[in-house]
C-alpha cells in the first residue's frame, strides 16, 4: 500500500466553507461559523485518505462540500480533472455518479418510505435508463456485492439492523459505479462487532473496483487500519496531513500528540507507563477563532508567536504536512 | 391493523358512553331554562306546564336513560328503516328538540349539506392553498415568500373570522355588490346559472374559513417540511444526483406529509361541528348556527346529540387518523 | 307531443284564468328577514315572537288589532260586543260568527269545529301550549252551528277576548292535527312545520331556524290578494346583518326588530335604498324597585315580604333615583327614534295613558340631593349618604345586553352624584329570565336591591298586566319563585282597584282604573319607568302597503303588501 499514486483524483484548494449567523428582529447577518476555513488536500486515486478530529472540528463539512453538498464559500474542488467548485444544480448532476457519500446514520439517511430496491434503484432512474429486468438484475447485482439477501428487495430500512443499513447504503453509493466515495462516520453509529465487518466490505469494494475514499472518522485506530493517508483536523482547518505509518510512529503536530497520547494502549503495562497529554479546555466556538494559531488556547507547547501569527501548513519532508511554527525552522 | 382497529373501536363504547353521560350532566347542571327565552307575556304558570311537557319534570336518571334509548337504539333503527325501507315498527319515540319539537336527528340531517359544503369546502381549499405554501416557505425558509406566507398566516389565523367575514361584506356585497351578503340554503343547483349563483353565495364564507384553515395547515407544513429537509435521506437523494424537484417533491415532501395528514384528519370533525362563527355572519345556517341557537334557547335534547355526535366524530377521526399514520409510515405498525 | 303542449297550454290557461282580471302573485317574490329564525310554525308549542310572526302568514285568529290597537274582524264577521249582543249582560258568555264561505287552503270549509278544536288543542293538560293564558277561565267552547262559537266563562269576564284574538290564539285545522293532542303534539312534525291556514300564504317549505319558503294561498278569501306570488322568510344572524341586507345591499324587503344604536341605522338608511319604520306600543324599559330585604344572611327568607328593604322602604330615596334620572338622555343614547321617555309603566294605548307623572321627565339632581338631606341622609367622607348608620348602597343588576350596560353606567354616575353608591351586576338573558327556581341569578328571586328590564302585554286590555302588582303575586318559596310582582310590592288600595277592575264592564270605568293603579305604582315609586321602547323595522322602497303594528304580528297585513313599480 505504500507505493505512491501521484495522480490526485481530488484536487482541494483553499476550500472555506462559511454558514452566516442572524440575529434580531430583522435577522441581520451578524458573523459566520467557520465550518471549514482555508483547506487544501489532494487526494490520489485508489487511496483512502483518512480525515480525523474531533466533533464539530468540521471534518464532515469537508467530506460534504468536496461533493458538493454544500455551496461553498470560497476556494477549488476538482475531481478527475473537472472543477465543480462553482457548478449549478444541473451541472452537477451528470457528474454525480462519479462522486457518492455513505452517511453516519444509516437510519436517517434512508428515505424510511422507501423500500430497498427503491433506494437502490433510484440513482439507476436518474442517470440510466434501463429495462425494468435490467434494472431489478442491476439491484439484486449490488445487493449481492453488499452481501444483502436478494429477498429483502422489497422491505423498509426500518426492518434491517444497523449493520444491514449500512450495506443498503453503501449499495446505494455504488449504484452508479463511481470513482470517489466519502465515507463519513459510516462505522460511528454501528455496533463493534458489525464495524469490522463494514470496514473490511469497504476495503474490499476499493480492491474490486478501485474505488478512491475520503474516510472521516474520529476514531484514530479505525483510521490507522484502514487509511493510507492520514489528514487531521482542528477547528476548521488541517493542521497534519502525512502518510499513515508516519503519523502514527511519529506525530508532529502537537495536537495529533494528543489525539494520539488518548489512544489507550492494548497492553497494561505499556499503558501504565505512557504519558498522556491532557488538552486543557474547550475547543473555542468556530464563529469566533482565536487570533494567531486555532490550537494556541490549548496548545501545551504554545509560543508568543503563536498567539499573533497564524501558522502556514507547510511540508515538513517525506510527503508530511503540518501547520505549527514549532516545526517551522525543522 | 385490523385487530387494532377492532380493539380501538371497542375501547371506544365506554368511552362514548362515558362522554354522553358527563354531557348530560353538565348540560343539566347549566343554569338554563328553555322558556327563558319567551316573551315575558307568558305567565310562570304557563312556562311550568311547557317544562313539564318537555320531559323535565321527571328525575335526570330517567331523562338519561330515556335519551340513550332513543339516540342509540330508535334512531338508528330508524335510519335503517329509512335507508332500507324496513317496516320494523314498534312505537319509537325520537330524540325530539325543545324548540321546534322535532326530530333533532332530522335537523341535522337538513343542516348537513350547506355545513359540508361551506365548511367543507373550505376545509379542502385551505389544505390545497396551505401545501404549496408551507412547501415553499420551508425550501426557502426566511425568503420574502416565507415572511410574507408568515405574516398572512399570522393574519389568518389571529384575526378572527367575524372581523374578516363582515369586512368582506360591507366591501364586496355593500359597497361593489359582487355578492349577496345572506346565504339562501334553499337555493338548488340545477343548471349553469344557478351554479353560478351558488358559486357566488359561497364565495364569501368559503374563503373566510379556507384563509383561517390554510392558515393553520401551512404553519404545521412549513414545520414539517423544515425538519424533513435537514434529514440525512434528503442529502443522500441530493448525493444520488436526484433532481432538486423530485427530492423535494418526492422524499420530503411526501415524509413530510405523514403528520401533516393526521392533523388533518384530526381537523374533520371541526368540519362537521360547523364554523359557528362564520356561519352566523353569513347566515349559512348550518350544524354550528344549529348548536348555538340550541345552546340559547336551552334546547338540550339538541345541544346533547349535536355535543355528542362531536365526540363521536372525533373519538371515529382519531382512530382514523392513528390508521392512517400507520398505512402511511413504513415504520408504524399495530399488531 | 303537440296535442299534449295544446292541451297542457289549455289547462295552463284555465288556471291562470281567474287571475287575469284579479292580481293576485302579480308582484313576484316577497323577502323577509327575522335575525331571529322561528323554529316552529306552530305557535301554540313556541310562544316565542318570532314564530309568532311567521306563523301568521298561515294562521289567522277570529280578530285582530290593527296599527292603532283597535279591535277588527278577521275570520269572524263582527267583533262581538255588549252592545250588538254577541257579549252577554253578564258577561260570562261571547258568541263569535265565522265569515262565510272561508276555506282552508287544502280547499276544505273552514267550520265552528275547528275553531272549538283550537282552544282543545291549547287546553289539553299535557300539552305545554304557550298560549295557555289566552283561554283562562273559559268552562267551554261549543259549536252553536257550523258558523258560530260560543265561549262560556267560568265567571264575569269584562274583557272577553282573550281566545281567539290576536297572533297568540289562531285556528288551527281540526283534521290535520286531531292525532296531535297533548303529549303528541310534538311529534307532529309535518303538521308542526307546515299548518293548513287561511291565511294569505301556504308553507312550501320550513327550515326550522333557518328559512320559510312560501306560496300564495290560492283559497284566500280576497281574489285578488295577496300581491306576492312566493315569499321567503330568512332567519338567523344578528339585527345588523339584517338592517344592512335591507337598507344597504337590498337584498331583502322587510327586517324584522331592528334593535340597533340609533346612529348605526341612521348612516344605513342614509344609503337611500330603505326606510326605518318605528312603532310604540306598550313596551317600557324600567327599574324595578326591591321591596324586600335581599341579604344573603336571611336564607331562606331572603327578598320575602318577612323582611323589608332596609334602604328602600323609605320612599323619598325612592323617589330621589327616579328624580336623578335623566330619561332623554337615555332614549338618546340608547334608542333614538325607537324610543321616548315615559313617566308610567302603562304608556298606551291612548286611553288608558296617564298624565299625572310627567314631572320625571326632567331630571332633577339638586332636587333629589336636597330630598335627601332634608329626610337625614347625610353625605359621608366618601361621598356616599348614610342614616342611622345605614349606608346608601345599593345593588343594580340586569341581563347582559349593550344597551342596558350603557344604561347601567349612565345611571349609576347619576346615581352616585346624589350620594348613592352602586355596584352594577349583569346576569345572561337565559339565565336571568329563566325560572329555574335552583338559580339564584333569575328576575324573580331579585336577589339585588334594584333591577332593570323590559315587559309589555299582549293585546291592549292593560287588566291582567296591572294585576301583575298585587299582593299575591310576589315571588316567594311557597310560589316557586313564580309570580310577576318583582318589587312585592303590596298596597291594600292597589289589590283593591284590581279586583274592582275584574268586575268592571264599562270601558271608560275601566280606563279610569288603570290610570289609577297606574299612578298609584308610580307615585309610590315601586317602579322607575324609563323608556317607552318601540318597534323599529325596515323595508325597502319599492315594497308597497307596509302597516307596522305593535299591537298584534309585525306581518298581520301581509297580504296587502305590493311591489312598487
Amino acid at each position: 500500500m505504500a507505493e505512491l499514486r501521484q495522480n490526485p483524483l481530488v484536487e482541494i484548494e483553499g476550500l472555506k466553507v462559511h454558514f452566516p449567523i442572524h440575529a434580531g428582529v430583522f435577522r441581520r447577518h451578524i458573523g459566520d461559523v467557520k465550518a471549514v476555513d482555508d483547506v487544501s488536500l489532494q487526494i490520489y486515486e485508489g487511496e483512502t485518505l483518512g480525515l480525523v478530529g474531533e466533533s464539530g472540528c468540521g471534518k464532515s463539512t469537508v467530506g460534504r462540500a468536496v461533493i458538493r453538498l454544500y455551496e461553498l464559500t470560497d476556494g477549488h474542488i476538482k475531481i478527475d480533472g473537472r472543477d465543480i467548485s462553482h457548478a449549478g444544480a444541473d451541472e452537477l448532476r451528470p457528474m454525480r455518479p462519479a462522486m457518492q457519500m455513505i452517511f453516519q446514520d444509516p437510519q436517517a439517511s434512508l428515505n424510511p418510505r422507501m423500500t430497498v430496491s427503491a433506494i437502490i434503484g433510484e440513482p439507476l432512474d436518474e442517470h440510466q435508463s434501463l429495462s425494468p429486468s435490467e434494472r431489478i438484475a442491476r439491484i439484486y447485482e449490488l445487493m449481492d456485492q453488499v452481501g444483502l439477501n436478494r429477498s429483502f428487495a422489497n422491505r423498509y430500512p426500518h426492518e434491517f439492523s444497523g449493520g444491514q443499513r449500512q450495506r443498503i447504503g453503501i449499495a446505494r453509493a455504488l449504484a452508479l459505479n463511481p470513482k470517489f466515495i466519502v465515507c463519513d462516520e459510516p462505522i460511528a453509529a454501528l455496533d463493534v462487532s458489525i464495524q469490522a465487518q463494514v470496514v473490511n466490505l469497504l476495503e474490499e469494494l476499493q480492491k474490486k473496483f478501485g474505488l478512491t475514499y475520503l474516510f472521516i472518522s474520529h476514531d484514530l485506530s479505525m483510521i490507522r487500519h484502514i487509511a493510507d493517508r492520514v489528514a487531521v483536523m482542528y477547528l476548521g482547518k488541517i493542521v497534519e496531513l502525512a502518510p499513515r505509518d508516519d503519523l502514527y510512529a511519529d506525530p508532529a503536530h502537537p495536537y495529533t500528540q494528543a489525539l494520539l497520547s488518548a489512544v489507550p494502549e492494548p497492553d497494561p503495562e505499556h499503558e501504565a507507563k505512557r504519558q498522556h497529554i491532557i488538552l486543557e479546555g474547550d475547543v473555542p466556538s468556530p464563529s469566533n477563532p482565536p487570533q494567531g494559531c486555532n490550537f494556541c488556547t490549548r496548545c501545551p507547547k504554545a509560543m508568543d508567536i503563536c498567539h499573533e501569527i497564524e501558522p502556514s501548513f507547510h511540508a515538513v519532508g517525506d510527503g508530511r504536512y503540518a501547520a505549527c511554527h514549532l516545526l517551522e525552522d525543522r | 391493523m385490523f385487530n387494532y382497529t377492532i380493539r380501538r373501536s371497542l375501547l371506544a363504547v365506554p368511552t362514548l358512553l362515558l362522554i354522553s353521560l358527563i354531557i348530560f350532566l353538565l348540560l343539566d347542571l347549566a343554569p338554563s331554562d328553555p322558556t327563558a327565552n319567551l316573551p315575558l307575556t307568558i305567565p310562570p304558570e304557563v312556562r311550568e306546564k311547557i317544562r313539564q311537557s318537555l320531559g323535565l319534570g321527571d328525575p335526570i336518571y330517567i331523562r338519561y336513560i330515556l335519551w340513550c334509548k332513543q339516540f342509540f337504539i330508535n334512531e338508528p333503527l330508524n335510519i335503517l328503516e329509512h335507508i332500507f325501507g324496513w317496516q320494523i315498527g314498534g312505537d319509537r319515540l325520537r330524540v325530539l328538540s325543545w324548540q321546534t319539537r322535532s326530530p333533532v336527528v332530522d335537523l341535522i340531517v337538513q343542516r348537513l349539506p350547506q355545513t359540508l359544503w361551506v365548511v367543507g369546502l373550505s376545509y379542502v381549499l385551505g389544505i390545497v392553498i396551505a401545501v404549496p405554501i408551507g412547501v415553499i416557505s420551508a425550501y426557502r425558509q426566511y425568503s420574502w415568500f416565507d415572511q410574507i406566507g408568515t405574516f398572512i398566516s399570522m393574519v389568518g389565523f389571529s384575526v378572527p373570522t367575524f372581523f374578516t367575514g363582515v369586512l368582506l361584506i360591507v366591501i364586496f356585497s355593500v359597497w361593489l355588490g359582487w355578492f349577496p351578503s345572506i346565504y339562501d340554503t334553499t337555493h338548488q343547483v340545477t343548471d349553469w346559472s344557478s351554479f353560478l349563483v351558488q358559486v357566488k353565495q359561497m364565495i364569501m364564507p368559503v374563503s373566510v374559513l379556507a384563509l383561517f384553515n390554510a392558515a393553520q395547515i401551512s404553519r404545521y407544513m412549513r414545520a414539517s417540511m423544515l425538519d424533513n429537509l435537514n434529514q440525512d435521506y434528503v442529502r443522500t437523494a441530493r448525493a444520488k444526483g436526484v433532481r432538486e424537484r423530485i427530492v423535494v417533491l418526492v422524499h420530503v415532501l411526501r415524509n413530510s406529509l405523514i403528520p401533516v395528514t393526521t392533523v388533518i384528519a384530526l381537523g374533520v370533525p371541526q368540519v362537521f361541528g360547523g364554523a359557528i362563527i362564520t356561519e352566523q355572519v353569513f347566515k349559512v345556517n348550518g350544524l354550528g348556527q344549529l348548536l348555538i341557537i340550541a345552546i340559547q334557547g336551552g334546547d338540550v335534547p339538541v345541544v346533547q346529540t349535536l355535543t355528542f355526535i362531536f365526540a363521536l366524530l372525533i373519538v371515529l377521526f382519531n382512530l382514523i387518523a392513528d390508521v392512517l399514520y400507520g398505512v402511511l409510515d413504513p415504520r408504524i405498525r399495530y399488531d | 307531443m303537440k296535442i299534449r303542449t295544446l292541451t297542457l297550454s289549455a289547462v295552463a290557461a284555465m288556471a291562470i284564468a281567474p287571475s287575469a282580471h284579479a292580481e293576485r302573485g302579480s308582484s313576484g317574490h316577497v323577502n323577509i328577514i327575522y335575525w331571529q329564525a322561528p323554529s316552529t310554525l306552530n305557535p301554540y308549542l313556541s310562544g316565542g315572537t318570532k314564530e309568532l310572526e311567521s306563523s301568521s302568514l298561515v294562521l289567522e285568529p277570529l280578530a285582530r288589532y290593527n296599527e292603532k290597537g283597535a279591535m277588527v274582524p278577521w275570520l269572524a264577521e263582527s267583533v262581538p260586543t255588549v252592545e250588538n249582543g254577541g257579549v252577554s249582560a253578564d258577561l260570562t258568555t261571547i258568541t263569535w260568527k265565522l265569515k262565510p264561505g272561508l276555506k282552508w287552503s287544502d280547499d276544505t270549509p273552514v267550520t265552528s269545529a275547528d275553531v272549538v278544536f283550537s282552544w282543545k288543542y291549547c287546553t289539553h293538560p299535557e300539552g305545554g301550549c304557550a298560549q295557555n293564558e289566552k283561554y283562562n277561565d273559559v268552562k267551554s267552547v261549543e259549536a252553536l252551528d257550523d258558523l258560530t262559537v260560543k265561549v262560556t266563562f267560568g265567571l264575569s269576564k269584562p274583557f272577553p277576548y282573550g281566545p281567539f284574538v290576536g297572533a297568540q290564539s289562531p285556528i288551527l285545522q281540526a283534521k290535520q292535527f286531531a292525532d296531535c293532542l297533548g303529549a303528541k303534539a310534538p311529534e307532529c312534525t309535518e303538521a308542526n312545520f307546515g299548518p293548513i291556514g287561511t291565511g294569505p300564504f301556504t308553507v312550501k317549505e320550513f327550515r326550522p331556524n333557518d328559512v320559510i319558503s312560501f306560496e300564495a294561498n290560492q283559497n284566500y278569501r280576497d281574489p285578488a290578494k295577496p300581491a306576492f306570488a312566493t315569499a321567503t322568510l330568512k332567519g338567523g344572524g344578528e339585527a345588523t346583518a339584517a338592517a344592512r341586507s335591507v337598507l344597504e345591499t337590498g337584498e331583502f324587503d322587510y327586517a324584522w326588530n331592528m334593535q340597533l344604536a340609533p346612529d348605526v341605522i341612521k348612516a344605513m338608511e342614509a344609503k337611500g335604498k330603505g326606510k326605518v319604520v318605528a312603532a310604540f306600543g306598550t313596551l317600557v324599559e324600567r327599574i324595578m324597585i326591591n321591596f324586600t330585604n335581599p341579604a344573603p344572611g336571611l336564607g331562606a327568607e331572603r327578598a320575602t315580604a318577612k323582611h323589608p328593604h332596609p334602604i328602600l322602604s323609605d320612599i323619598t330615596v325612592r323617589k330621589a333615583l327616579s328624580m336623578a334620572i335623566d330619561r332623554k338622555l337615555l332614549v338618546e343614547i340608547g334608542y333614538g327614534s325607537a324610543g321616548r321617555p315615559t313617566c308610567n309603566v302603562l304608556p298606551a294605548p291612548e286611553i288608558y295613558k296617564s298624565s299625572a307623572n310627567n314631572a320625571c321627565l326632567v331630571q332633577d339632581v339638586e332636587g333629589a340631593k336636597k330630598l335627601l338631606e332634608e329626610t337625614g341622609w347625610k353625605a359621608g367622607a366618601d361621598g356616599v349618604r348614610a342614616k342611622d348608620g345605614m349606608r346608601l348602597s345599593l345593588l343594580y343588576q340586569t341581563s347582559t345586553n349593550a344597551v342596558r350596560q350603557d344604561f347601567q353606567a349612565l345611571i349609576k354616575q347619576w346615581w352616585k352624584e346624589i350620594g348613592v353608591e352602586i355596584e352594577l351586576r349583569n346576569i345572561d338573558a337565559s339565565v336571568f329570565f329563566g325560572s329555574d327556581p335552583g338559580s339564584p341569578d333569575t328576575f324573580q328571586k331579585f336577589f339585588a336591591d334594584v333591577e332593570m328590564y323590559a315587559n309589555n302585554f299582549d293585546g291592549t286590555d292593560p287588566e291582567a298586566y296591572m294585576s301583575n302588582w298585587s299582593c299575591k303575586q310576589a315571588p316567594r318559596p311557597e310560589t316557586q319563585w313564580q309570580g310577576n310582582n318583582m318589587p312585592r310590592y303590596c298596597s291594600k288600595e292597589y289589590d283593591g282597584l284590581v279586583a274592582e277592575m275584574a268586575t268592571t264592564g264599562d270601558l271608560n270605568e275601566r280606563a279610569r282604573l288603570a290610570k289609577a293603579m297606574n299612578d298609584k305604582l308610580m307615585q309610590d315609586y315601586a317602579i322607575l319607568p324609563l323608556v317607552d321602547r318601540g318597534r323599529v323595522s325596515a323595508h325597502s322602497n319599492t315594497l308597497g302597503g307596509v302597516v307596522l303594528n305593535t299591537w298584534d304580528s309585525e306581518l298581520w297585513n301581509v297580504a296587502d303588501w305590493f311591489r312598487k313599480k
